[in-house]
């Protein structure tokens, strides 16, 4: 693609956001909807701006970032080692895939009480909701990429004399690594997703929270400043994540 | 040997439910109190709520309102993501947007919609259709774009018009992936549906769940975990059963699912 259908590319794009934007803008100005219900951007990006830099929101942010950042983690590390072993041993796999197979279509949220009553209404009953959201498209694509992985690789790498145990490390994880990463990346926007709604189903604290007190105090503005703030932070995540991806996968063909 | 095998690997997944049961039970007992019962206790509070005919409507009319969604969502996602799949200007139109749309949680519009359109059915059909919307949109560009161009231009020599050959080549070659969207799509709308429920807290299963949690009824809590886990099982089950039929001509594919965006 040359650099001048990049930018047109990118101009096209733009188009339909300016046209909501515009559209948000008319509907208050024709007087078509009540500013309360419907306050205008200009003021909704205001009061985001003016929001970022005061300490109790920034605290607020701190708060589902960790809750966030736990879950994920947890997700992470659990999805890509049982993905790996099921992909590695065929024991594994017969006991990991049927439960598999049964807990990733549940709608997890479900638990959500179950999680409440188990681990109380702090951090850990969210952390392990967001956990548990995010780890079955890390654990499948994980599992996909490690059992894709051409055989001949593996048996040149045992021919040259690499042990059993570290043709897992040295050959199949680095091959499954763009598989697990695209996992990641979903994993990634359903945290944030996930981080949101439980914060907004019950919490004292947490951007889901404000959104809360926001609507039971019928103040638009407010409702719409976190759910933009979770966006942006999903937009930014995404694109943090793409950068480790390329460093990760310099020197691979682009897939 | 093969026929054992075959009998085995349909059995796995209920060996699965009821290996999880009996963790669950063992689980429960170990700790013994009051706010976790057992797995047999839950499962002997499922026929009270299914009696119960209030909950019963309750839970029709959330099922209802999902498949109103779904089906919405369906008939504009499909359309939109084949022509973004076949028209470079379509799709650098709407990617962007689509983006940025994308990390918003849909269940999380609930607040503002029904601030706009009342707690109806209208709103929490709206969100369904907000939240199933992405990921159809999704495969259905993939699935799209991928089609071969010599199919293309043999159905353009033969005389196909624009309009003949998206219907004819684009949507058959592209449906292997679009069902896979669907399917994700499916148990999404069921998340957002009970999740909506759980944040307006008017009714439908979301709520039954929170208002046995907020009345100590726990029994009922699990109960009702029970009755919404295996929804989902059950619906899965059943999509993946009619995609085989559908697609049979397709390659084989695993038999998980494999994006859960």
């Amino acid at each position: 693609m040359n650099a001048r259908a990049f930018t047109s590319d990118v101009l096209l794009g733009i188009v339909p956001i300016a046209l909501l934007i515009g559209v948000w803008q008319a509907i208050d100005s024709l007087g078509y909807a009540p500013l309360s219900l419907l306050p205008p951007p200009g003021l909704v990006f205001m009061r985001l701006a003016q929001q970022l830099l005061t300490g109790t929101f920034q605290q607020e942010i701190g708060i589902t970032l960790l809750r966030l950042f736990a879950g994920f983690s947890i997700a992470a590390i659990l999805g890509v080692g049982i993905g790996l072993a099921a992909a590695a041993h065929p024991a594994v796999n017969a006991v990991v895939r049927p439960i598999v197979r049964v807990l990733a279509p549940l709608p997890k949220v479900a638990l959500y009480p179950a999680l409440l009553l188990l681990l109380g209404f702090g951090h850990a009953s969210k952390i392990t909701l967001v956990a548990a959201d995010a780890l079955f498209p890390i654990l499948l694509s994980t599992y996909y990429g490690a059992s894709m992985v051409e055989q001949k690789l593996i048996w040149s790498a045992m021919a040259a004399g690499t042990p059993r145990r570290q043709v897992l490390f040295k050959v199949v994880l680095p091959a499954a690594v763009p598989s697990i990463l695209t996992g990641c990346r979903i994993g990634l926007v359903i945290s944030c997703i996930v981080v949101f709604l439980a914060e907004m189903i019950t919490s004292s604290d947490g951007l889901g929270h404000l959104l809360v007190t926001a609507a039971r105090t019928f103040h638009a503005v407010d409702m719409f400043v976190p759910l933009i703030t979770i966006s942006l932070l999903g937009l930014i995540l995404n694109g943090l994540l793409q950068a480790v991806r390329s460093y990760l996968l310099r020197g691979f063909p682009e897939v | 040997m093969t026929v054992a095998r075959t009998v085995l690997s349909r059995l796995a997944p209920l060996l699965a439910c009821l290996g999880l049961l009996a963790i669950w039970q063992i689980g429960a007992l170990i700790l013994n109190t009051e706010s976790f019962p057992t797995a047999l206790k839950a499962l002997r509070a499922i026929p009270s709520i299914l009696g119960d005919k209030e909950a019963l409507i309750n839970i029709a009319a959330s099922l209802r309102r999902m498949a109103v969604g779904f089906a919405l969502a369906l008939a504009v996602s499909i359309p939109l993501g084949l022509m973004m799949g076949r028209s470079r200007a379509v799709a650098s139109f709407f990617n962007p947007l689509l983006m940025i749309i994308y990390p918003v949680p849909k269940a999380a519009l609930m607040p503002i919609i029904m601030l706009w359109l009342g707690v109806g059915d209208i709103a929490k059909t709206l969100v369904i259709f907000l939240g199933v919307s992405l990921p159809v949109i999704y495969h259905s560009f993939q699935g799209a774009r991928a089609v071969e161009e010599k199919m293309l231009w043999s159905g353009a020599a033969m005389g196909l018009s624009a309009r003949q050959r998206m219907i004819r080549i684009v949507l058959p070659a592209a449906l292997p992936e679009i069902l896979t969207g669907c399917r994700t799509g499916l148990v999404l709308a069921l998340i957002t549906m009970i999740t909506s429920e759980m944040i307006a807290r008017q009714s439908g299963a979301g709520n039954i769940l929170f208002n046995a949690l907020d009345m100590g009824q726990y029994d009922t809590v699990f109960a009702m975990i029970i009755i919404v886990g295996a929804m989902g099982i059950g619906l899965d089950a059943a999509f993946e059963n009619l995609r085989g039929r559908l697609v049979r001509w397709s390659e084989p594919r695993f038999d998980l699912p494999l994006s859960f965006s």
